[in-house]
């Protein structure tokens, strides 16, 4: 067994206002491993997002609670660190890859400052300023940007090519765990392919642990080991990339998201989407969240919240397998 | 960079035209003349007409105009004032350092006081700090200016005694109507700072800077302030221009010779030529004080610089 890097257990989120509480991340569990690649899959709101900051710890702290759960990051319990204990593993251990490129970087400081100064929070090995200029520099290149652009500001360059420097703050300091929050979602197809390539690249060449958010399964596809499906804050399916994509049984939202894939090759001419929207994540239902939206929904489905039917690994959160239950 | 400083000393030409033009038009076409002002209703319609004729107010509106340019333009020359019988310039420049020293210490204790304030206030929102700034704030920039000023007068030069109450003779005199400009203005900043700072750090920048370890006092100083700061740096500059012409309210409480009140008793009097040079020698420092402001942006935001650079066309 492979040395374990990130333990997620339980983990349950919620924004608290004065008018309603907000179900973002309800339980949730998995692992990973060092050198794997997890795929948090799941539509706009199902609270991927929040997971991944809630890792960072970097939640909106007014509003947002980490209610239960523990979040275990090379043994240690990053809930209980102190802030400047976080603030070396934030950024240093595990860093995060933001959505939107256009709105992540600074926009009155060089590309060149702002990548260095991951490296200049985390320098624990005493770099020299020209050292880290130096390193500043190869990781521009390692990412595809020519390493004389570094005194240039985050205006004068173009959504994918900021998506690099995102990224080359992220790997400058070698991380543990990166945390890709959609990478490549803001950025057009041909770019998207480059982008993933290159993470994939860097990640086989450090044994970088990789959690991969995305709502793409294509990408998916090409990039996970583990595989999780997550619906209204929930796990719904979780397994390795061959349970998702071949196994016999599997979720009925899964079902619903492979076949709201587009054919190339059949004859329809219309999409199949899932029926119906998100639910309301300030009601927790108390049967299971998918329910109004399964077409295999039974009595029970409404009343009481699924089980999860696990075989080796694979597990599905749904009462359709609970018979089967070892 | 240099083109761009000069083009925009170019453009301050037509807009002190437009200045002296409008100022002329308004003084000229109100009832009036200067000429039965200085001597009184009771004096002959003659004598008055020919102490017009000596100012020259008798010629037609537009001669007058290109005439007291022509002056300006060739030979430097303000005019002379209708009352103390003296060159303009003397009349500002007797003045003027009052003014100047006046607003040189309220802006720099307004912005000292309302950034670093202001600051503190959006990194602590919903402290007690924050709340006590918030109201205090709201408190001086409703009162207004004269009140203020005659409060503090009241307690400082009546009941205690510590500071002087009129004239401008020592920096004491300087205390209270500093405090008075200083006050309105710094409330501004304060606010204005706070709700700038509050929406940078909410930016998703600022999310990948904590993202990467750096510490709150990091985030704030070297990624939230200067991208906060524009909108501050704007206010100041327009703020110290509008105080340079504009604390006659404290100027007037506090009986101090500047221009706000060289302005206004100029004006009552029809002494135009005072009301001209004043009006456009405050003209020309408010038009350097934005375009300092505009190469201040510059320094702030290599967005803006890039702007200049490319001769006002921007790349975005």
């Amino acid at each position: 067994m492979a040395e374990q890097v990130l333990g997620v257990k339980n983990l349950t989120i919620q924004y608290k206002t004065d008018l309603e509480t907000v179900y973002a991340v309800n339980g949730i569990s998995f692992s990973l491993d060092k050198g794997e690649t997890l795929g948090l899959v799941g539509e706009t709101g199902a609270g991927k997002t929040t997971t991944a900051l809630g890792i960072m710890r970097l939640l909106p702290e007014r509003t947002a609670r980490v209610s239960e759960g523990e979040i275990l990051f090379e043994g240690r319990d990053l809930q209980k660190l102190s802030e400047q204990e976080m603030q070396k593993v934030r950024g240093g251990r595990i860093s995060m890859i933001f959505q939107d490129p256009m709105t992540a970087l600074n926009p009155v400081l060089t590309v060149g400052t702002q990548i260095g100064e991951a490296l200049l929070l985390h320098n624990e090995e005493n770099l020299s300023q020209k050292e880290i200029e130096a390193k500043v520099e190869e990781t521009l290149e390692l990412v595809g940007i020519p390493k004389e652009r570094k005194a240039e500001y985050p205006y004068q360059f173009s959504g994918g090519m900021r998506q690099r420097v995102v990224i080359a703050i992220a790997l400058i300091c070698n991380p543990e765990l990166l945390i890709a929050d959609e990478p490549t979602t803001a950025l057009d197809v041909t770019i998207q392919a480059q982008i993933l390539a290159m993470i994939c690249n860097l990640q086989r060449k450090y044994g970088t642990s990789v959690i991969m958010i995305t709502h793409d399964l294509g990408v998916v596809a090409e990039t996970c080991d583990k595989v999780a499906i997550m619906y209204a804050g929930e796990i719904v399916e979780y397994g390795k990339l061959k349970d998702i994509f071949e196994g016999e049984k599997h979720h009925p939202y899964t079902v619903g998201l492979f076949g709201s894939i587009p054919s190339l090759t059949g004859d329809d001419r219309r999409l199949h989407p899932i029926d119906g929207l998100m639910p309301d994540p300030t009601k927790k239902p108390e049967g299971c969240w998918f329910a109004p939206r399964c077409g295999r929904c039974t009595e029970k489905c409404r009343t009481q919240a699924p089980p999860v039917w696990e075989k080796d690994g694979h597990q599905i959160r749904c009462h359709l397998y609970d018979a089967e239950e070892v | 960079m240099y083109k761009y400083v000069i083009k925009r000393l170019l453009y301050m030409i037509p807009v002190l035209l437009g200045v002296a033009f409008l100022v002329f038009a308004i003084l000229s076409l109100t009832p009036g003349d200067p000429g039965s002002i200085i001597l009184g209703i009771t004096a002959k319609p003659e004598d008055i007409a020919s102490l017009n004729a000596q100012f020259g107010y008798d010629k037609p509106f537009l001669v007058r105009f290109f005439s007291y340019i022509g002056n300006i333009i060739f030979h430097f020359d303000l005019g002379t004032s209708y009352q103390s019988r003296q060159p303009v310039i003397q009349d500002i420049m007797a003045r003027f350092p009052n003014t100047f020293m006046l607003t040189v210490f309220s802006m720099s204790a307004a912005s000292i006081i309302g950034i670093s304030l202001g600051i503190i206030s959006a990194v602590r929102q919903y402290s007690v700090l924050d709340q006590v700034c918030v109201v205090v704030a709201l408190i001086f920039a409703s009162v207004p200016g004269f009140w203020l000023g005659l409060m503090l007068m009241l307690l400082f030069s009546l009941k205690l005694g510590w500071l002087p109450s009129y004239g401008a003779g020592s920096l004491k005199h300087f205390v209270l109507p500093t405090i008075t400009v200083c006050m309105t203005s710094a409330a501004g900043l304060l606010r204005l700072t706070r709700s700038a700072m509050l929406e940078t750090i909410r930016q998703e920048y600022i999310r990948t800077a904590k993202a990467k370890g750096a510490s709150q006092s990091r985030i704030i100083w070297k990624h939230a302030l200067r991208n906060a700061l524009l909108p501050v740096v704007t206010t100041l500059g327009t703020s110290f221009g509008a105080s340079l012409g504009g604390a006659i309210i404290a100027e007037t409480v506090f009986a101090m010779p500047g221009m706000g009140t060289l302005i206004t008793t100029a004006i009552r009097q029809k002494d135009i030529p005072v009301v001209m040079g004043a009006t456009l020698f405050l003209a020309v420092l408010f038009s350097l004080i934005i375009l300092i402001v505009d190469v201040l942006y510059a320094f702030i935001d290599p967005r803006i610089k890039a702007k200049y650079q490319n001769g006002g066309r921007s790349r975005e």
